[in-house]
């Protein structure tokens, strides 16, 4: 380890030189980012989905090994293998999902995280210290109920107290705010005011301009790995960040060029859409709670017509996956109305909603799209398996029929795989989307919802696939596109939705939005409050 | 809590769906055997026999002839359809322990059966179908205790073993008891028992009853919607979820075919190859049916045809473990079990060595706090 001891560089607390993330399979996660942060500094860290805040926090937190570049603390080269390493050292994180034991007391949780393992845990001592801790920090929680039992803002503010109490110099928070309600967020945030005037450094990974602009002192902007801003909070605006999460217009395409040797081109329609008939998907007033209670998607209406796509872009969590799962049968809304072709589909199982004429792209290949060890003709039958296509008396399985649909499916959507025996997981996941979508599209459906279609893929099968989603248009079928890649929901759709927590900020065409009202809009900010303000 | 419950549960399963050492699944259980044989010999030769003459007896009495083949057949019958009463419910994503309890309810059930005057062929079918109704009415216990209240079917199926032991103690004694010997249950008429196959062993037509359900089972699981639904279910909740997968009913369905498997294995026993038809109050002929099909199981990796060669193979192991007590090398016959609880354990070698790697990433870590440690003391004093 080598020591810079001399003064001048005590005034840091970190640096990073140009650091750069290249990943085994070859995605450049962060590239070329230098950022300094100093003692008592809150740093806001900003971007969309996939710009690399989670890469970055974890190359300056010392756990991920950059691959060209340093990081470095006034005592040394950072470098730990463990975040109990990196926290002994003074670094803590509070994730998005907090790691506390339910049953337990905070302040058996609190003491839990001290302890090495096999040795005695030391209630009294923990309390007391926490005591102690509470009252410096002015953070109040009851240390002998149970956590399960406390609210989450409660239970975040156990995470930071764990962290706390390890004496802890840079505390970094992952999207703190996401499940806290407007007034746990102001407590939190005259906390970390407090924290950093006691000489703590914070960074705040968010992609809500709002918060960055209430609390930070500084905030460092990502797109696409690449540091697009550093700036100092008060000298910059929301506009100017929205602007610098999202990308010139310009500037995007030739980054889009740049990438894939072709820009994503933009497949509207020249005819207009015959709005006038009956839409195919009809939502009205749907109300959904999401997995931990929460309002997921609030009072949400709106119809997708034949011959359209319909987009939802915005920031991940804002309630897409649950809207996707309430039509699709996934998840039972709490009230509302969704009907497909006046047929109600709330609260149906997925099998009567695919015999509607309903395909469904999910999300999650691996969690729902495919059985993994299935075999791709068995995958090929995932939720028509008991159609009478593939289905004989008793049961019984055509197998015959079913390999043949397999290799017409491979033929049709470019699956590239042995054969109808091989196994989904030895497929590049470029086939395993083709061979879901594949199957889907197979259905003859009436309308597509489309969820991440394209995320994680090649540009060639990227491109396949949205062309697909194009040529399904054009043939007349409704199409509810859902994807956090905001390049991917304009060049697509013919009327885009906005989300942001659970309600649409806008429905439009996306001409008439422009990019930075776009980023407003993500990050909660809309027309009339920036009037107001 | 749910997510990590959830992973805990899949790596308790993954046996079940793939092997972690890359070898055909086939081949695992072949090196897991002889693994478990080589140090069942290392056991033997440290208590001073002699491994191998023991081993020739075992090998000779069991595969060396055609009785002692017939013989290992008797006792691997029993073992294919509990085996497959725990594989059904692996399949479908449930550790299901319950075979057991199932095998002496539906044990119960055949005696019962013998009260009736029938003619051999119907008083055959009667008592199967009695025994089947009886394992797979005691499995619905866990199985309703599971999908309406979420309880684990670990613990509903050891209860249910425990309530099924002591209510057959109960129920032999006050009502089924023989007059003659107070010992054990009326006698099974021979108008219900399977005939021998081949005379001086214990090899009986139940044997065919054992094949044929393995068969079945592979045809449902392979070539049915409904047996695709228990596999999707058991390999992908969620997904099985999203393909219209109604998983509740599906995991209600394969606790019933377990525990029909289960019953049919009773069968076997009290109509086969029991020496004699009737049940002792001690469950001598059915205890420890239930777990062994466990490991049978396992070995057979949860296949049906694996299975049926699984069970000859202990099958095998029990009936020549018989002779390797005689003279002139006698090992005790608690010698097989040990080989067969070792063989066990080495199917579960390939997860240690999965393990393996995090703890030499645990030690170079440790290494690397205390150079830390060293080198932060050190700066603490200079400053």
């Amino acid at each position: 380890m080598t020591k810079h001891e001399e003064p001048s560089h005590r005034s840091y607390y970190l640096r990073a030189e140009s650091i750069t993330k290249v990943y085994g399979d070859g995605t450049t996660a962060v590239r070329d980012v230098s950022v300094e942060l100093h003692p008592g500094e809150i740093v806001g860290l900003l971007g969309e989905n996939g710009a690399g805040k989670t890469t970055l926090t974890k190359m300056l937190s010392g756990l991920l090994p950059p691959t060209h570049g340093r990081v470095t603390s006034p005592s040394g080269l950072l470098r730990f293998s463990s975040p109990r390493e990196a926290l002994a050292f003074g670094i803590g994180m509070v994730h998005q999902h907090f790691a506390l034991v339910g049953p337990f007391t905070a302040a058996e949780n609190v003491a839990l995280s001290h302890e090495k393992p096999f040795t005695r845990v030391r209630l009294a001592q923990a309390i007391e210290r926490l005591e102690t801790l509470m009252e410096q920090s002015g953070l109040r929680v009851p240390l002998d109920v149970p956590i399960e039992k406390l609210a989450v803002g409660e239970q975040q503010r156990v995470e930071i107290l764990k962290v706390l109490s390890r004496d802890v110099d840079l505390l970094i928070l992952d999207e703190p705010t996401s499940v806290l309600t407007p007034l746990e967020v102001d407590e939190l945030f005259s906390l970390l005011r407090k924290l950093s005037d006691q000489g703590t450094s914070i960074i705040l990974i968010t992609h809500k301009l709002k918060e960055v602009q209430t609390i930070t002192d500084r905030v460092v902007v990502l797109r696409h790995g690449e540091m697009v801003g550093d700036v100092k909070t008060s000298d910059t605006n929301t506009e100017q960040l929205a602007q610098l999460m999202v990308g010139q217009a310009l500037d995007q395409d030739a980054r889009a060029v740049e990438l894939s040797g072709e820009e994503l081109p933009v497949h509207r329609d020249v005819r207009a859409v015959d709005r006038s008939v009956e839409s195919i998907l009809h939502v009205e007033d749907m109300t959904v709670r999401g997995n931990t209670g929460e309002t997921a998607v609030e009072d949400l209406s709106f119809d997708v017509f034949g011959g359209e796509i319909f987009g939802i872009a915005g920031v991940e969590g804002n309630g897409q996956t649950e809207l996707v799962e309430s039509v699709t049968g996934l998840r039972v809304p709490i009230s509302g109305k969704a009907t497909i072709s006046g047929t109600n589909i709330l609260g149906v199982d997925p099998r009567h909603i695919y015999r509607l004429g309903v395909a469904h792209i999910p999300e999650d290949r691996w969690e729902l799209g495919l059985v993994l060890p299935f075999t791709l003709a068995e995958n090929a039958i995932l939720g028509v398996h008991r159609w009478e296509r593939f289905r004989g008396p008793l049961t019984l399985l055509k197998w015959g029929q079913i390999n043949r649909h397999v290799r017409e499916l491979m033929d049709r959507f470019e699956i590239r795989a042995t054969g109808p025996g091989a196994p989904a997981k030895s497929l590049s996941g470029g086939n395993q989307q083709k061979l879901i979508v594949g199957r889907e599209l197979a259905k003859d459906p009436a309308i597509i919802v489309a969820s991440q279609p394209t995320r994680g893929l090649d540009i060639g099968s990227a491109k396949y696939i949205r062309d697909l989603l194009v040529e399904m248009r054009n043939a007349g079928r409704a199409i509810l596109l859902v994807s956090a890649d905001l390049d991917e929901v304009l060049a697509l759709s013919d009327r885009v939705a906005i989300m942001y927590e659970g309600k649409f900020m806008i429905v439009s065409e996306p001409e008439k939005l422009g990019r930075e009202q776009i980023g407003l809009l993500m990050g909660g900010v809309s027309q009339e409050q920036e009037v107001a303000a | 809590m749910s997510a990590e419950k959830k992973t805990l549960e899949s790596r308790l399963l993954r046996g079940a769906h793939k092997t972690l050492t890359g070898l055909t699944p086939a081949l695992e259980s072949v090196l897991a055997a002889i693994i478990g044989l080589f140090i069942g010999a290392l056991v033997m030769w440290l208590w001073g026999y002699d491994p191998i003459v023991a081993y020739k007896a075992m090998l000779l009495g069991a595969f060396g002839s055609k009785w002692g083949l017939a013989d290992a057949g008797a006792i691997a019958a029993p073992l294919v359809l509990t085996a497959l009463s725990f594989s059904i419910c692996l399949r479908a994503g449930m550790f299901n322990i319950g075979a057991e309890g199932q095998l002496l309810m539906a044990g119960l059930a055949t005696v019962c059966a013998g009260f009736f005057v029938l003619p051999p062929i119907l008083h055959h079918a009667v008592a199967i179908l009695f025994a089947m109704s009886a394992g797979a009415i005691w499995s619905m216990g866990p199985a309703l205790l599971k999908l309406t209240r979420g309880v684990h079917e670990v613990i509903s199926t050891i209860m249910f073993n425990w309530i099924a032991n002591f209510l057959s103690l109960f129920l032999i004694g006050a009502f089924l008891i023989n007059d003659f010997s107070a010992d054990q249950t009326i006698a099974i008429p021979s108008s219900a028992v399977f005939s021998k196959i081949m005379r001086g062993t214990d090899l009986t037509y139940a044997i065919f009853v054992a094949i044929a359900f393995a068969l079945i089972v592979y045809f449902v699981l392979w070539h049915t919607a409904i047996g695709y639904e228990v596999r999707a279910a058991g390999l992908n909740p969620s997904a099985a979820r999203y393909g219209g997968i109604r998983n509740k009913r599906t995991l209600f369905l394969a606790f019933v075919l377990s525990g029909v498997s289960a019953g049919l294995a009773a069968t076997t026993i009290l109509m086969g190859s029991s020496a004699i038809h009737s049940m002792y109050r001690a469950h001598g002929q059915l205890l420890h049916v239930g777990f062994d099909g466990m490991a049978v199981a396992m070995v057979g990796r949860n296949h049906p045809i694996g299975i049926l060669f699984s069970a000859m193979f202990f099958g095998g192991l029990s009936a020549g473990g018989r002779l390797m007590q005689l003279s002139p090398n006698p090992v005790p016959v608690q010698m097989v079990r040990l080989v067969m609880g070792v063989i066990v354990f080495t199917m579960a070698i390939p997860e240690l060595v999965r393990i393996f790697p995090a703890i030499v990433n645990g030690t170079s870590g440790f290494i690397d706090r205390l150079r830390r440690l060293v080198s932060r003391t050190g700066r603490r004093r200079s400053t």
